[in-house]
């Protein structure tokens, strides 16, 4: 593969520091979207992942194995998402009651509007997890990661990791059930 | 929260093909797959732009220098030895390390650290490495330019640095690949990365406070 990540992180560390916009552009969208779905606000996950690329690009010459960059810049946008949360103030709106985005336009289709409803509802179920299972979840279901991969970007032992997916499907089909109904 | 049937588990697992489950687990296997794909739409957003801009203003990363350039500032850099206690095992290591401490003051070159430097030494016991070098936060964790020397080949590597006073965190890496916290460190701290790795801690006291 042409320019794949060790090539890049290397020309980068050789003072091409510009090359790590590469990078930026192949990452970002599963970034924003693994912060998004952990934060549940879409300005908050753009704030974790611009800290985490700021702090790849500081530590880049410690990322140990450059070809496993994808894992390394999850596990630092994850220990990011769940700083953010830590942060989150008392009086803060808790994520699961958190409004859901306005996702629609008013020249969207009808078919526009009834994803995005949708989609709101699948992210409040998501939201009403706990942080751990909503994080397993999303690695496996969303960003279509590996166990092996997840166990590289969480730290978590692979069977700890299976009991949390299997946790976040049983609460997460109750809960469409429950809106179905 | 009830638990689902462990079949569906298997089939969202890949480990079972979803078209044997019975209908009403097919459903709910659809329904999950249906909302994880919901929640694969990206956000319309981006901080590529304000990403680059910042770090634009920060020292780029640098990996290691060439072989000349790391000759050049080995010959540039002041070098001297001191000595950290280590457990009583090391006392062949103690030995070795006081002749060292000896040795440059006989032939009366030892540079002086300035009053804001100390001496580090980095002692490690990695038996049949073949390379063990030093990366921490006082070199931009960057390869290639602080290498431990086991000149006798006894499994003990040894070098010794000028660095700022103050704290340093660092580790070693062993045959280029594999990164280890000192064992001997008096302090660890995480790494910040998750995965509950430790970064060891070593203290560099200023020149004018050693004796």
């Amino acid at each position: 593969m042409v320019n794949d990540d060790a090539d890049v992180v290397a020309r980068v560390l050789a003072g091409d520091g510009e090359a790590f916009g590469i990078l930026i552009r192949r990452y970002e969208p599963g970034l924003l979207r693994f912060a998004t779905r952990m934060l549940g606000n879409p300005d908050a996950a753009a704030d974790a992942v611009a800290e985490s690329f700021v702090r790849a690009y500081r530590h880049l010459a410690q990322c140990r194995d450059p070809s496993r960059l994808r894992s390394w810049l999850y596990r630092i946008t994850g220990n990011r998402c769940r700083s953010h949360l830590a942060r989150r103030h008392t009086n803060d709106i808790p994520l699961s009651e958190a409004p859901a985005p306005a996702l629609a336009e008013a020249s969207d289709t009808w078919e526009v509007i009834e994803r995005s409803e949708q989609v709101a509802l699948v992210e409040r179920a998501l939201a009403a997890l706990p942080a751990e299972k909503r994080e397993a979840f999303v690695l496996k279901h969303v960003e279509g990661m590996s166990y092996e991969e997840m166990a590289a970007v969480t730290g978590a032992r692979i069977p700890t990791l299976k009991m949390r997916v299997h946790r976040a499907r049983e609460a997460l089909l109750e809960a469409l059930e429950e809106v179905v109904r | 929260m009830s638990p689902i049937d462990p079949r569906l588990q298997e089939a969202l697992d890949g480990e079972r093909d979803a078209g044997e489950l019975p209908a009403d687990l097919r459903e709910a296997c659809a329904r999950l797959i249906s909302a994880a794909e919901l929640l694969q739409t990206t956000p319309r957003l981006s901080v590529a732009t304000h990403v680059m801009t910042e770090i634009r203003q920060i020292p780029a990363p640098v990996q290691s220098h060439g072989p000349l350039h790391r000759m050049i500032r080995w010959f540039g850099r002041p070098r001297a030895v001191t000595v950290r206690l280590r457990p009583a095992w090391t006392l062949a290591l103690a030995a070795g390390l006081a002749a060292l401490l000896l040795l440059p003051s006989q032939q009366g070159s030892i540079p002086t650290p300035r009053a804001s430097e100390g001496i580090a030494n980095f002692v490690g016991h990695f038996p049949g490495a073949r390379s063990v070098e030093v990366v921490g936060s006082f070199n931009n964790w960057s390869r290639g330019s602080l290498h431990l020397n086991d000149d006798d080949h006894d499994g003990i590597w040894h070098v010794a640095a000028i660095l700022p006073a103050g704290p340093h965190e660092y580790m070693f890496v062993v045959d280029g690949e594999r990164w280890v916290p000192d064992p001997l460190a008096g302090r660890y701290v995480d790494d910040g990365f998750g995965a509950g790795q430790e970064n060891s801690v070593l203290f560099v006291r200023p020149a004018a406070a050693q004796p």
